[in-house]
């Protein structure tokens, strides 16, 4: 466990003093281990909550995933079946590679589109003007909003044959498809859902924004350069660390979408798979076919496919991303 | 710095030592501790449905205690959707209810790892008394021999139609006893004459696949096989791709919309075809939902072949501290007249007959009249009914639902959706 690495430091000489209730508690000469005492004690809740939540479910499902765990019976009826779920998923499960085709698909288009709102929006509302205030609120109202299951309802209505963006459609003659019930329509209605709520990307490309120096700016306009001149050599390489930073956890996101997929198709990724994205196949495998063991092992190869993919988007940073030397 | 270790490594020790055993304190705390001294006795009860239920259970429960003053009830109930997620979880942790709703989708699925008690013992020392249940209907709650589930309600498959809709444009009623081939056609003049497509498109639905097998000769499952071929499939796909093919049906993604299970969506309600194939006591529940009057008839083909399937049932946990009282709890909800008259038809038609008839003859609500004719009808006629389905059950639904969209969309070819859906439901089936 990390916290073991960290208290075997040698204390430094800087280390703020304890506080002043556990120094009253326990006045014993060994002060640094009060210290410790006391920093685990106000460490326990989350402690406590990330062994009980997270580590030690984790570790459980990382078991389980060599095993034919089914929910239902008892645990002396489960065996350990080695890496034949892993083996299973990669030959035997074509459901498997579709729900990867599908993830990719919607995080690959999904994620730039987002960034690329996100930033337009932020260069927009980064000017001074009237209720620039309300508007950064009103753009950033969807993400409040989330992944909730209200606005995926809402979307599959908007989006119906009879829905409000036929009916919109129609005012110019068009006639609309039926976007959420057409296969080949239903993963789009899915990235135009994600895409839409930018705010929260917005909100933090807005205070980068708001650290390029002005400077230079002026001194590109000196030297002639115009606005997109400007975007480019100026903006851009000096927001870049925020792109990346963007980049990496809306990307995560993406792959992790679950939410508007269950809901766009009751928890089936249809019609016709469309939108069975790996995390509700994940769901379907361990709660409508019991095949938990199968279904913890997709979670441990989910995990580490989203760790590499980090780890390929961390080597591509330094091709691109510039930290400016403090400048600021 | 040695010295300073030792304590910190005991501390951090002991408070991984507690991380490891809080959760084994709290759940023991949370466990099974009813059974005190003083002979009282708390039962949990599980059910998925709405409020009309939840209210209708909740007295039936409450006439329960007022007659045995010991028992008492933790009452649970949610919408169906998560249900099942909740009863696997809690069954997981150890924790299942005492008695919980279940249905024939899962009721394999929990017995055969012995999550359920046998209620054969029961069953044949009369403490769980069946004799007034049409035989097909309990033995529709046997799975490898044992009596996993007490059947509540019983109803079969059920055609609802626009009855309005239908006499506006001057058209004959569907009746029972229409060969697949002349619902089909008809379903295309009606169509035509009432501007709305005739008939949902049911070849994703299981339970019509199922009848149409039985008419057949075949069956969906010999056991825990498939009962069918791949050319049956291929022929089921076929016939209903004439019917799209001669607009007897909607378009792919209004079948789609119907494919959904939720009353509400379904076309015959949504006013998107003239006729929904349901089960029959869903039909006063349909009716609520729209302005028009709707009829009832059977699926086409013989009629025969349907049988009496328990809407759903009620099951006792293997690992309940008392397994007699719950027995007795489930035997009194379904065979006690005043409990029978407060639950009325809300979970199907009563199992047992003679409660079943007094419902029928105090309802004045006419939908429920008719459901009650037409099962009763067609009840006089059933042969023998099928097995309940085995584990792997709900896997091979949601593998039919994909296959016949594959073809509903044009995407597939009958043939290549039904090879598709034979590979995948073999091996959901053998799993």
């Amino acid at each position: 466990m990390s916290p073991v690495a960290v208290t075997q430091a040698p204390p430094s000489p800087q280390r703020p003093p304890a506080g002043p209730a556990a120094t009253r508690r326990r006045a014993r000469p060994a002060r640094h281990k009060s210290d410790g005492l006391a920093g685990y004690i106000f460490l326990s809740p989350w402690l406590l909550g990330f062994a009980a939540i997270t580590a030690i479910p984790m570790l459980m499902s990382l078991y389980l995933s060599f095993t034919n765990y089914d929910v239902l019976s008892d645990w002396s009826s489960t065996e350990w079946v080695g890496l034949d779920n892993y083996r299973q998923m990669m030959t035997e499960d074509p459901s498997f590679w579709h729900a990867v085709r599908v993830t990719i698909t919607f995080a690959l288009v999904a994620t730039p589109l987002k960034l690329a709102a996100a930033l337009g929006v932020a260069l927009l509302l980064n000017r001074a003007f009237r209720a620039a205030g309300l508007f950064r609120g009103l753009f950033y109202l969807p993400s409040l909003l989330g992944g909730s299951v209200a606005v995926a309802i809402v979307w599959v209505s908007m989006f119906n044959r009879d829905g409000a963006f036929n009916s919109f459609l129609g005012w110019f003659g068009i006639e609309g498809k039926a976007w959420v019930n057409d296969p080949d329509y239903a993963l789009g209605t899915l990235i135009l859902l994600a895409v839409w709520q930018f705010g929260a990307p917005m909100v933090i490309f807005l205070a980068g924004l708001k650290q390029v120096p002005q400077e230079l700016y002026e001194a590109a306009s000196v030297d002639g350069a115009g606005p997109v001149r400007q975007f480019f050599n100026v903006t851009l390489p000096i927001l870049s660390p925020v792109i990346f930073f963007n980049l990496v956890l809306e990307t995560i996101n993406g792959f992790q979408g679950f939410t508007s997929a269950f809901v766009l198709s009751g928890g089936t990724g249809g019609p016709v798979d469309s939108t069975l994205m790996y995390t509700l196949h994940l769901y379907n495998k361990g709660f409508t076919e019991y095949q938990m063991g199968y279904a913890s092992a997709m979670a441990w190869v989910f995990l580490l496919s989203i760790g590499l993919v980090t780890v390929l988007i961390f080597r591509t940073g330094k091709f691109w991303v510039h930290y400016s030397d403090g400048d600021d | 710095m040695t010295a300073t270790h030792t304590p910190r490594r005991r501390f951090l020790s002991s408070i991984v030592a507690g991380m490891i055993a809080l959760p084994l304190v709290l759940g023991a705390c949370g466990g099974d501790d009813e059974g005190s001294s003083d002979g009282k006795v708390e039962l949990s009860f599980f059910w998925w449905g709405g409020e009309a239920r939840a209210e209708l259970t909740e007295k039936a429960l409450d006439l329960y205690t007022a007659k045995h003053p010991d028992v008492t009830f933790k009452k649970t109930w949610q919408a169906n959707q998560g249900y099942f997620d909740k009863l696997a979880t809690l069954t997981a942790g150890d924790d299942a209810p005492d008695i919980f709703q279940i249905d024939d989708n899962f009721l394999s699925e929990y017995a055969t790892r012995n999550v359920t008690l046998d209620l054969t013992s029961y069953q044949e020392s009369g403490k769980l008394d069946t004799t007034k249940f049409p035989e097909g209907l309990w033995k529709y709650g046997v799975v490898d021999g044992k009596l996993a589930g007490l059947a509540f309600g019983e109803n079969t498959q059920g055609l609802v139609y626009n009855k309005s809709k239908l006499e506006a444009a001057k058209q004959p009623l569907p009746e029972t006893g229409m060969s697949w081939e002349e619902h089909i056609a008809w379903a295309q003049k009606a169509g035509a004459a009432a501007k709305l497509p005739g008939t949902q498109d049911p070849s994703a639905d299981y339970k019509a696949f199922w009848v149409w097998l039985r008419q057949q000769g075949k069956e969906m499952y010999n056991g825990a096989e498939l009962g069918f071929t791949q050319a049956d499939v291929q022929a089921w796909f076929e016939l209903w791709k004439g019917a799209r093919d001669g607009k007897a049906t909607p378009t792919a993604d209004v079948i789609h919309e119907g494919n959904a299970t939720d009353i509400t969506k379904q076309l015959v309600v949504t006013n998107k075809a003239l006729t929904s194939w349901v089960w029959a006591n869903q039909m006063p529940e349909l009716q609520k939902n729209t302005t028009d009057e709707l009829g009832l008839v059977a699926y086409p083909g013989d009629a025969s072949k349907q049988w009496p399937r328990a809407s759903m049932y009620f099951s006792v946990f293997r690992g309940t501290e008392h397994k007699d009282i719950a027995v007795d709890v489930i035997n009194f909800l379904a065979n006690d007249p005043e409990a029978g008259a407060i639950l009325g038809t809300d979970r199907g038609l009563p199992s047992n007959l003679d409660i079943r008839a007094s419902v029928a003859a105090s309802t004045d609500n006419a939908s429920m009249k008719q459901t009650i004719a037409t099962i009763d009808e067609l009840a006089k006629n059933y042969g023998p009914s099928p097995t309940v389905p085995p584990k792997g059950h709900s896997t091979v639904r949601s593998e039919l639902i994909k296959a016949a969209e594959e073809a509903q969309y044009g995407r597939a070819t009958p043939a290549q959706a039904a090879e598709q859906f034979f590979a995948a439901s073999q091996a959901a089936v053998s799993r």
